[in-house]
């Protein structure tokens, strides 16, 4: 009895060890195909950190670990001014690129086009182009680009994009959080399963915090038939309804 | 290779400037005299390039479609000022025309629309000089050049210009539901032999197909064939059809040529730069198309 019971924990045990993760699609070259068109649920681009509902605001946990910002102090008071004044300065309301890692949370579906070569990102926003350059090195700076430049590379079945050459005209949220030129982000795609990615990033920018951060989200794949990434050309909607005169 | 001074305003001169730029050194009009062994002007590239994109066996990817992969220049374009013959000025750089068919050359506009191109150009801002998105076909030439990013089942041009964009599936799947317009429209690809052949519907009436002001309806349908002549050369040939607008289908077809090894297309933002676009609205108006809602 007591064999048995010991055999059955083993026999347990084993197979707990064993559990394969679920098969990943896989492109030709037998990197995971992270191919497709994904969406963020989170209620990041609001606000990063964890906040209450305020009008047209939903509730959310933040995707920040520990949820605070290591923000210096001259910072932490710059945050709270664009807190303050979010309905005008925040770029967002010029349709403006949004940014990395923004993009990537933001309340649209973007579309992965995968080479061995070139990854691709593009997002229904304001027709925002990410392109992922594969195992090569950042241009030498200083270049100030609202998505940055992207370096990717495969570590294991993790995808790892370091992104550098940022302006600060990008903020992180609607609720003020922000950067300098300094930003450097270093993103990780991890694909759990054929229809969610782990994405986590570390934040750092040595002027504007203390230390650097990390945030973390899933990105699911939008399963509907013949999804297909639209156009949300807010610009273009701003400027045809002003030469109308009004709405 | 882009430098990091580029992220200026996109108005009108800048975009004359960009076809300029693009354009190449050689021969008239600042485009190279002869490309994949045949003349660079559409009218003889065209008869020239089709049986030797017919008989050409690409490179090819993994899973065994042509391989396009990489940065493209539409070199003979001008950075889309003009797509007619014409002969040059202060604003517009000579062009030799792209339209293969009619055999003159001209778009083959319907009579109540002879003059219209002309109106546009003295009274309206080209869509793009507002960074508007380009449209199609006119993404494919216009200033700056492309970037083609192949993945499973699905083709994609990455745009330098305003970071446009276009995804074509690959993949027999059907177009969206008719009353969605986009300004890039709904591309759908397949492949006939070695030929990329994309049919593109539900466009909108608030682009052009030049800096000149030639232009269609929302009735127009797009049918292109990307096929390359040899390893760094491809020949595009795309259909405009619009009853609406045109007597007639009419078709244009240029050389796309690879840009040197290394070449990377970047982050060109266009609203996000100083953006002029005020002042050009002090003596042109938007385009909203020829009958744009009230």
């Amino acid at each position: 009895m007591k064999l048995a019971s010991a055999a059955l924990l083993i026999l347990f045990a084993s197979s707990a060890l064993a559990q394969p993760r679920p098969l990943l699609p896989r492109a030709s070259d037998g990197k995971p195909d992270l191919s497709g068109v994904w969406q963020a649920l989170t209620t990041a681009n609001y606000d990063i950190q964890d906040h209450s509902a305020r009008l047209g605001v939903p509730a959310g946990q933040g995707i920040v670990e520990g949820n605070e910002l290591p923000y210096q102090p001259w910072a932490r008071a710059k945050k709270e001014e664009n807190f303050r004044n979010r309905a005008t300065l925040d770029h967002e309301e010029k349709c403006f690129l949004l940014g990395v890692p923004r993009t990537m949370y933001a309340p649209f579906p973007f579309q992965i086009v995968q080479s061995p070569a070139y990854i691709a990102v593009f997002s229904e926003y304001q027709h925002t182009t990410r392109s992922i350059f594969m195992n090569s090195e950042h241009p030498e700076g200083p270049i100030e680009w609202f998505m940055g430049d992207s370096r990717g590379r495969w570590e294991g079945d993790t995808l790892v994009v370091d992104v550098r050459h940022f302006t600060d005209q990008t903020w992180f949220d609607r609720a003020g959080n922000f950067h300098s030129t300094d930003l450097h982000v270093v993103e990780r795609y991890t694909m759990e399963t054929p229809d969610h990615i782990r994405y986590e990033a570390t934040l750092e920018d040595p002027k504007v915090f203390t230390r650097p951060w990390t945030i973390a989200f899933t990105l699911y794949r939008r399963k509907e038939p013949n999804v297909r990434i639209l156009e949300y050309e807010c610009y273009q909607y701003a400027q045809e309804q002003q030469s109308r005169g009004g709405p | 290779m882009a430098t990091a001074s580029r992220g200026f305003a996109c108005a009108l001169a800048c975009l004359l400037a960009a076809g300029t730029l693009l354009a190449g050194q050689e021969g008239g009009g600042g485009r190279p005299a002869r490309i994949a062994g045949c003349p660079s002007p559409s009218r003889e590239f065209y008869p020239c390039a089709k049986p030797k994109a017919e008989a050409f066996n690409p490179p090819r990817n993994a899973d065994g479609t042509p391989n396009m992969n990489g940065a493209w220049n539409p070199v003979t374009a001008n950075g889309s000022q003009n797509i007619e013959d014409y002969q040059g000025d202060a604003f517009l750089n000579k062009q030799i025309s792209l339209i293969i068919d009619p055999p003159d050359g001209k778009v083959p506009y319907l009579p109540q629309y002879a003059n219209k191109r002309q109106d546009n150009w003295d009274h309206y801002i080209d869509p793009i000089g507002a960074c508007w998105l380009a449209g199609v076909p006119r993404q494919v030439y216009a200033p700056r050049g492309i970037a083609i990013v192949q993945g499973s089942k699905v083709f994609s041009f990455v745009g330098e210009f305003a970071h446009e964009y276009r995804i074509i599936p690959t993949d027999n799947s059907p177009h969206i539901g008719d009353s969605i317009r986009l300004f890039m429209g709904d591309s759908r690809g397949h492949w006939e032999g070695n030929t990329l052949v994309v049919d593109t519907t539900n466009l909108t009436e608030r682009t052009w197909l030049s800096i000149s002001g030639h232009f269609h309806s929302d009735a127009l349908h797009v049918t292109e064939r990307f096929t390359l002549v040899d390893a760094d050369t491809i020949l595009y040939e795309t259909t405009l059809t619009d009853p609406k607008v045109y007597r007639q289908p009419w078709t244009m077809a240029m050389p796309i040529v690879r840009f040197e090894k290394g070449h990377e297309v970047w982050e060109e933002p266009c609203i996000e730069s100083d953006h002029d676009l005020p002042d050009l609205l002090r003596e042109h108006k938007l385009w909203l198309g020829l009958d744009p809602p009230k």
